[in-house]
């Protein structure tokens, strides 16, 4: 509860208000996911009838079953999580620290590493791919998930940083010497104050992390071949054939179950984006 | 400085101890070298089952050269082939279609299949067609499978209500059409609906019905001359569209797969698309909805078509190119070629597997008109043009699409077409 | 504000250097191992006349790429369309993500399932997320006209097939799918901007309206800089969305650079060009980025 919240609650026409425009957002923002869910439950015929409803005339579930079965969602839901899991851990444990000394410490680094942050996402990533594909190759891990977390950890890596630094540059520095004015040392100052203040950051870039190696798409069709290790939007691509033709019920079946995972995730974490922590820990 | 150090080890350390982890799929290598990778397209649930039947019984028959399917998929097999190739690990027999795989055998990625084919197969296959697979300097760089055309599809009730009779001769001309789609235009519906958000390609094959070939002279010689044969198909197209509004020109910017809906709802009494669509209309037109495929298309020059063949190729740089082109033969069987064919609702490439698909289908749900769609379809100049795909992405689709939405004339669009030639020349 | 804009004690000492080096190490290695070498090959090709092919020799060609591209109408075209599409979907997702994380951040009933459902674009794959559009935005029977229908407004759009407005559809079905990174990125950014100093301007008797621009929108300078600038690179490079909506047409209006460079490599097989292209991109975007990063860092030092 910040007190901007409070002060414009104090308005009586301001709530009201800020429901509505929630509500707009929300009509966007979700609308198509309404959309993708009454497909996921339509026959083919109803789906190519150009006056059925907007709801499903009855919820049959052939499409999830059918998906399911097709595609394999199972081992490719578990093969996605292994790799995206993975990447999050490690890229965050690796730019934490690193997006710390950059905004701390003025060395010559930080050009340096802006500079390399910066150019490594301007360039095209689709022409990087054939060179990082020989490299992969060369080390013997095409065809593994290892290959997939390294390739998602090199390339979430900039961004992550990047984002961290700008959460640590957004903390005043003045907190910390006052700590550090109090006694306490580096690490307890880091451990006290840094990190409670980074929280939600750190939850914006991991949520950032792991969102990108879930729907990575096109290095996965690359790099995998066998059908064991495909990963979930490997698995989707089944239902898009040639010429425009897509098997719709399928497809927006298997992209809701495909989802859920993240939605749960969000629904999970999204309390983390709040600083309860924060308030505490800043006068302590 | 020993922090650092061990700081540095233990980093090393990390990607070796992951690789011992079996979770990631390292070191699981398969041991035998006599496995041939097949990476199929097959998309339709009965040709990915038809597929996997084939290679079952191929891997039965010989069990020192076992095949293992690996299932692809149309929209990104392009850009992964690229990749593979460069990388060197595309798989032994690749599936894809002449208008893409012509592309890399220029680059020179595929094997030579003429020495490895048998007669059975080769002479299954028309010249015409086998031309279409036929690389500059003569080597047969893939087995043409299945073949697609351009058909009208009917709406035969809504013919019955307009009191129009259908058509039922060997062909259909492009005259007819364009009467009949004025004839079955009453307030709200249109005769005809065509989804063209990719008009290349469709302008292209159907313009050898015209004897309009574009292009003259092969590979890097190729060079362009638009005339009026060649223009013939988006002319009538557009003066459907525009003079004599029996051809719904919002339709004309969609894609077959949006105006479908159009055609079970009455709003189009025919519809133009590929073969293939009566799959889609067999299993979700709405009940009571009655549909005929009408007689193949025909320009002065008859009722031809450019040939664009799913095909089978062989990596050039696979470990068994022999092996690999056997298992092509094997696959290219007529009975097989049949089973496939009706499962993706295509034309097989080969005269005995049509045969058979004419008599195990009775030649209902439009399968006659189908088949006999087929027999027109044949290589074109364009497909022996080097620069053609980068042509038609830059120059040809923009322009045609501007034209079949009446923002150019014709002759800007011919001005279009040639000045895009010269500028990649 | 003043008593907190003290001006930052110079923090160089002696350890600091190694520190800096301890903790940044981990980044830097899998990064030289892995992204460098690609990043300098991609660079290099750039200078050559790299060409898909089995065996094929590469011979570095100096500028001749650079000379050739200054000629190439199209590719300039694309790139005034990649800039339309880069500034556009960047700034109105920045306005957009503002405004909904501001409304998130506020303790508003049934908050949890609003941010959960604000991060919806996010949950799908760019592919997915194309094709679904796609049929929502079917002239005759996508759900947006229909809607449209039921309102009584204009109901025949030709949402995607409307040289004029296709790009346009595009950049808001672009900001869609790019809102929830930045809503989230601010929402954090927000919760991050210690209370104390909202209160503290609360007692001195600011307005909402002036402690939002004096104080909330400061201490987010930073947070704001950093999501603008990824979303504008990203932006500006996004590839896959595009291609599965309109694949550039219709008439070559939504041709995107990233567009462009990846037919030029991949489907006409001139690595070297197109490489040539990626550099062009860089310096360019480059040079914005400079500029704009180092105003920033200016306003953030006074």
């Amino acid at each position: 509860m910040t007190t901007l919240a409070k002060t414009v609650g104090r308005r009586p026409y301001a709530r009201p208000l800020q429901y509505l425009a929630l509500l707009a957002y929300m009509c966007f923002l979700a609308f198509p996911l309404l959309f993708l869910l009454s497909t996921a439950f339509k026959t083919p015929r109803e789906l190519q009838s150009p006056d059925a409803g907007l709801l499903p005339e009855q919820f049959n579930l052939d499409n999830f079953t059918a998906a399911i079965d097709k595609a394999d969602l199972y081992t490719a839901a578990g093969n996605s999580l292994l790799v995206a899991v993975t990447t999050t851990v490690i890229v965050t444990a690796v730019a934490l620290p690193a997006a710390y000394a950059l905004v701390r410490f003025r060395t010559k680094l930080r050009a340096a590493a802006t500079g390399w942050i910066l150019l490594s996402q301007v360039f095209p990533f689709i022409l990087i791919i054939i060179p990082l594909f020989l490299l992969l190759k060369d080390i013997g891990l095409v065809n593994t998930l290892l290959g997939l977390v390294l390739v998602y950890a090199v390339w979430s890596l900039p961004f992550s940083l990047w984002m961290l630094q700008g959460y640590v540059a957004a903390i005043p520095v003045e907190l910390e010497e006052a700590s550090a004015v109090d006694g306490a040392g580096r690490l307890k100052t880091l451990a006290k104050v840094v990190l409670p203040l980074l929280a939600p950051g750190l939850v914006a870039t991991s949520l950032f992390t792991f969102i990108n190696s879930w729907n990575e798409f096109f290095f996965a069709l690359v790099l995998i071949q066998d059908p064991d290790m495909q990963t979930l939007p490997l698995a989707l691509a089944r239902f898009v054939g040639a010429e425009g033709q897509v098997q719709l019920g399928q497809l927006a079946a298997a992209a809701l179950l495909a989802c859920i995972p993240s939605l749960v995730f969000f629904m999970l974490i999204q309390k983390r984006l709040t600083a309860g922590l924060l308030s505490g820990a800043v006068k302590g | 400085m020993r922090t650092r150090n061990s700081a540095v080890a233990g980093l090393l350390a990390l990607p070796l101890a992951l690789t011992g982890c079996s979770a990631f799929g390292v070191g699981d290598d398969e041991g035998g070298s006599s496995t041939i990778t097949f990476q199929s397209l097959a998309f339709q649930d009965t040709t990915i089952a038809a597929t996997q039947s084939i290679v079952d019984a191929w891997n039965e028959e010989h069990p020192d050269t076992q095949v293992e399917l690996v299932q692809g998929s149309w929209d990104n097999v392009h850009d992964q082939l690229v990749t593979q190739f460069q990388g060197g690990t595309a798989p032994d027999v690749i599936h894809d279609e002449s208008a893409d795989i012509m592309g890399f055998a220029e680059q020179g990625y595929l094997a030579d299949l003429s020495p490895y084919l048998s007669d059975e197969v080769t002479g299954a296959v028309s010249d015409d067609v086998w031309k279409s697979v036929t690389a500059g300097d003569g080597s047969v760089v893939a087995a043409p499978t299945l073949l697609q055309s351009y058909v009208v599809f009917a709406n035969t009730d809504a013919f019955a209500d307009a009191g129009v009779e259908i058509p039922a001769g060997e062909t259909l001309t492009w005259d007819d059409l364009q009467a009949l789609a004025a004839q079955l235009t009453a307030d709200g519906a249109y005769g005809a609906g065509w989804g063209l958000q990719q008009p290349t390609a469709a302008v292209m094959n159907l313009a050898l019905g015209f004897d309009g070939t574009f292009f003259t002279g092969q590979g890097a010689d190729a060079a362009i001359d638009v005339g009026e044969d060649e223009l013939a198909v988006p002319e009538r197209i557009h003066a459907m569209a525009y003079e004599d509004q029996s051809l719904d020109p919002v339709s004309l910017t969609q894609s077959g797969s949006d105006v479908l809906p159009g055609f079970f709802d009455g709003k189009y009494a025919m519809y133009v698309a590929g073969n293939y669509v009566a799959q889609q209309i067999t299993e979700s037109a709405p009940e009571g909805f009655n549909w005929a495929v009408l007689p193949p298309l025909a320009g002065p020059a008859g009722p031809v078509q450019a040939a664009n063949p799913q095909t089978m190729s062989v990596a050039a740089e696979s470990d068994d190119v022999e092996g690999a082109a056997a298992f092509v033969d094997f696959f290219m069987q007529a009975e097989h070629q049949a089973a496939l064919a009706q499962g993706d609702w295509l034309i097989p490439s080969s005269g005995e597997a049509r045969d058979l698909v004419a008599e195990q289908t009775a030649g209902e749900n439009g399968w006659e008109a189908i088949l006999a769609s087929g027999e027109g379809l044949t290589a074109a100049p364009f497909q022996a043009a080097v620069n053609y795909p980068q042509w038609k992405d830059q120059y040809a689709t923009p322009a045609l699409q501007q034209y079949l939405a009446d923002e150019i004339t014709l002759d800007q669009l011919r001005q279009q077409l040639t000045d895009g030639w010269s500028e990649l020349g | 504000m003043t008593a907190l804009a003290a001006p930052p004690r110079p923090r160089r000492r002696s350890s600091d250097g190694r520190d800096a080096w301890l903790l940044v190490l981990p980044a830097l290695l899998p990064v030289m191992l892995f992204s460098v070498y690609p990043l300098v090959y991609g660079v290099a090709l750039g200078f050559t006349d790299a060409e898909a092919g089995l065996n094929v020799e590469t011979h570095f060609n100096g500028l001749d790429n650079y000379v050739e591209l200054a000629g190439n109408g199209l590719f300039w075209d694309s790139f005034k369309i990649g800039l339309i599409w880069a500034f556009s979907v960047t700034v109105l997702q920045f306005l957009a993500s503002l405004g909904l994380a501001l409304l998130l951040n506020l303790d508003l009933r049934l908050r949890w399932l609003a941010r959960t459902l604000a991060l919806v674009p996010w949950a799908m794959p760019p592919v997915i997320i194309a094709i679904m559009w796609q049929l929502m935005l079917n002239p005759s029977y996508g759900p947006v006209n229909r809607t449209l229908d039921a309102l009584g407004l204009p109901s025949s759009i030709n949402w995607l097939g409307e040289a004029s407005i296709a790009l346009p559809v595009v950049i808001v079905v672009g900001v869609w799918a790019g809102m929830p990174q930045t809503t989230v990125t601010l929402l954090a950014g927000l919760q991050s901007v210690p209370a104390e100093l909202n209160e503290a301007a609360a007692i001195d008797g600011a307005s909402t309206w002036r402690r939002f621009w004096h104080v909330t929108l400061p201490a987010l300078r930073p947070i704001i800089v950093a999501i603008t600038t990824l979303d504008l690179i990203w932006n500006f490079n996004s590839f896959a969305l595009v291609f599965v909506l309109t694949a550039g047409g219709p008439g070559g209006t939504t041709m995107l650079p990233s567009l462009f460079a990846y037919n030029e490599a991949f489907r006409y097989g001139n690595f070297g060009y197109a490489a040539a292209m990626g550099n062009v991109m860089v310096i360019l975007i480059g040079a914005f980025l400079f500029l704009y990063l180092r105003g920033q860092m200016r306003r953030r030092l006074q």
